[in-house]
């Protein structure tokens, strides 16, 4: 049952990831419209999944990566469809929705897996708030990266489609704070408590993880990056370049997580 | 009866040739009154501006009624028919309700998507209602052009991105700050052309204005015209610290904004970027201020590369606006009901024509020693018979196709015309 509606919602989200891209290069609202309704639709069969999956299971779907992965991608167009709208973003989710269907694809086929030593409500707040982190962190990485593209066509003097299509400069770095800000506490909390839960059961913070140890690497970028922007006034270019860093650290966690043997399940 | 549009525009027709036929209101007024009065027309306007002199109008012999209106106009403005003859493009009922809707929607323009042509279209129209030559077909033709000219407005970028300078600056400053209410502007050097960009910053939010030049009193000058502030010219490197938007336009032959000077202020300002929009030539920002963090400098070389990619754009949002309008001429077509029953309609209007105009001609054979007035009385006499009959016919298929009825209706007319197959 929640098999199928997965992958229906991945349908959904390919197909709103084509018009989004569409929409970036032809510049027809009538395809912005389909995109945003493919994008709605997908998002609700993944709302409906992600309940039968629960249900399925008598437990959050949490127990296992893949299945976190797909709470992040929920939580991640979530939030693209709001911050679309709150910035007034046509073009947002061109750079977004690809992200969450390599991150959909990356978790297929789910395999519901309970390891015997997740147990306790710190467990679920552990992984609920990293997951929400990481995808704040995905928009965060759609803003450095929309930033990057626009200030290379003012920088350039030679505005292409992009130009016409993304907001100003001002606006995308501003984006780019607020989802740190956001994601930051967040995964901070979250890790914080995955450690305090992980001396408690095995005894050992890192032994073995690989997941455990690139996160941390991934915090210690966006950390700097916080500390930059809020103490040492980072900006622009910067302040985009770390932001792309820090995604590209978290997305080889994910990756490690998914593939390498661990605690966080392989 | 049929629609037709004919006239000469920037496209085919020399600027020398345009203004010459250019009418005023006033003689508009009675030409459109003549051109009603003399019965070769049913219903009539006239489109006059400095691009395009066109006429629509509603007549049972188009051809005829063409001919006559331009006589009349050239007549009027003492230009010779024959050479404006010549050039006149004609597109009759589909075409011409097409030509009306990218006319109105600014798709014929010289400048895709300027917005005066639309007001023009609308003043025209409602010369020639208070004419009275206005009927219900080209009350129904102008009425949708202007929707479709609206539709093509709001939905497609035709006239979205600037096509001049100072217009394209604003948009520049508007890709870098999020919005120009309470940005802080500096002219540098008093101009014409910084006076009308900075005028349309402010119309978009931009607050204060300062002024500098090497002159105070013109400093002074300008600041009051722009409600700024003047700022003594050897504080530049100060004033700059506080703005966000600087226009340079001095004469100075060497540039009066230096790398160094920006350096120095580029860590006070905490990551605000800095727009320079120099225009001067000689350029009076030096080349290396560009390659500083957060500062953006437009020379007008960059500003006219701006203008062109945003015509391009135009150009290609013309594209999908043709499509619109396509689909629109389709539309209103289909609404009319008369898309069927023209191609009978056209061909009913051959077969009579060419049937007087072969009596004609052989009767004329007959009467050698006719004196061209009675040539010409003849044509017309043939000609009146044939509208005569032609009406009741023509009439009834419009309403029968309007009635959705018109299947037994057009095999009727082809039956009794002998009109052969549709």
């Amino acid at each position: 049952m929640y098999q199928t509606l997965l992958t229906l919602a991945i349908v959904g989200y390919v197909v709103a990831t084509g018009l989004a891209l569409a929409y970036l290069v032809l510049r027809d609202e009538l395809i912005h419209r389909l995109a945003s309704l493919a994008t709605l639709a997908g998002w609700v069969l993944h709302t409906v999944a992600l309940l039968a999956l629960a249900l399925d299971l008598g437990r959050p779907p949490l127990g296992s990566l893949p299945e976190a992965v797909w709470v992040a991608v929920w939580v991640v167009v979530l939030l693209e469809m709001w911050l679309e709208r709150r910035y007034g973003l046509p073009v947002l989710g061109a750079f977004v929705l690809p992200v969450a269907v390599a991150l959909s694809l990356q978790s297929m086929p789910v395999r519901p897996l309970i390891a015997p030593t997740l147990r306790g409500a710190w467990v679920w707040v552990h992984i609920l708030l990293a997951l929400v982190g990481i995808a704040a962190f995905v928009l965060n990485f759609a803003g450095a990266l929309m930033y990057l593209l626009q200030e290379r066509q003012l920088k350039t003097k030679r505005p292409g489609a992009l130009y016409y299509r993304l907001p100003a400069l001002e606006t995308l770095d501003r984006l780019t704070y607020r989802t740190l800000a956001l994601g930051f506490p967040f995964l901070t909390i979250g890790l914080i408590l995955g450690v305090l839960w992980a001396g408690a059961a095995w005894g050992s913070v890192f032994a073995f993880d690989p997941l455990a140890l690139l996160s941390f690497v991934a915090w210690a970028v966006y950390a700097a990056t916080l500390a930059g922007r809020a103490a040492a006034g980072w900006h622009g270019r910067r302040a985009a370049y770390f932001a792309i860093l820090g995604f590209a650290v978290l997305a080889l966690t994910l990756g490690a997580g998914l593939f390498l043997p661990g605690r966080h399940g392989g | 009866m049929s629609l037709f549009v004919a006239g000469l525009s920037h496209r085919n027709a020399p600027v020398e040739l345009r203004e010459q036929l250019a009418v005023d209101e006033d003689k508009l007024r009675e030409l459109l009154r003549d051109a009603a009065a003399s019965g070769t027309v049913r219903e009539v306007l006239v489109l006059s501006t400095c691009n395009r002199v066109e006429v629509y109008a509603v007549a049972d012999v188009p051809g005829e009624a063409r001919a006559a209106l331009f006589r009349r106009l050239c007549r009027h403005r003492g230009v010779e028919t024959a050479p404006v003859e010549a050039l006149l493009y004609t597109h009759a009922d589909a075409e011409a309700v097409r030509h009306a809707f990218r006319v109105a929607s600014s798709l014929d323009s010289m400048m895709l998507g300027e917005p005066q042509i639309l007001g023009q279209v609308k003043d025209a129209f409602a010369l020639a209602q208070t004419c009275e030559t206005v009927g219900p077909a080209l009350h129904t033709l102008f009425t949708q052009a202007f929707a479709v000219a609206k539709k093509v407005r709001t939905e497609t970028e035709i006239a979205r991105h600037a096509v001049s300078v100072s217009f394209a600056a604003v948009e520049l400053a508007k890709k870098i700050f999020a919005g120009l209410d309470g940005k802080a502007v500096l002219l540098v050097g008093a101009g014409k052309m910084s006076e009308l960009a900075a005028r349309h910053l402010v119309e978009h939010g931009a607050f204060p204005i300062y002024v500098t030049n090497r002159t105070w009193a013109r400093a002074q000058e300008m600041a009051r015209a722009l409600a700024g502030t003047a700022v003594p010219f050897d504080e530049l490197a100060t004033a700059l610290a506080a703005v966000d938007i600087v226009i340079t336009s001095t004469g100075a032959p060497e540039p009066v904004i230096k790398r160094a000077m920006v350096q120095r202020i580029i860590h006070a300002r905490r990551g605000r970027p800095l727009f320079f929009i120099d225009i001067a030539v000689p350029r009076d920002v030096e080349d290396a201020v560009d390659t500083l963090n957060d500062v953006y400098c437009y020379d007008i070389d960059d500003l006219k590369q701006v203008v062109d990619a945003n015509i391009r754009e135009r150009v290609r949002e013309a594209h999908r606006a043709e499509a619109l309008v396509d689909r629109e001429v389709a539309k209103f077509l289909a609404r009319l009901g008369d898309v069927e029953v023209i191609p009978t309609i056209v061909s009913l209007r051959e077969r009579l024509e060419a049937i007087r105009s072969g009596e004609v001609k052989r009767t004329l054979a007959r009467l050698p020693a006719a004196t061209p007035e009675t040539r010409e009385a003849i044509e017309a006499l043939s000609t009146a018979i044939v509208n005569k009959i032609l009406h009741a016919p023509i009439t009834k298929l419009r309403e029968s196709s309007r009635a959705g009825s018109s299947r037994s209706w057009l095999e009727l007319v082809h039956e009794l015309f002998g009109l052969g197959r549709k």
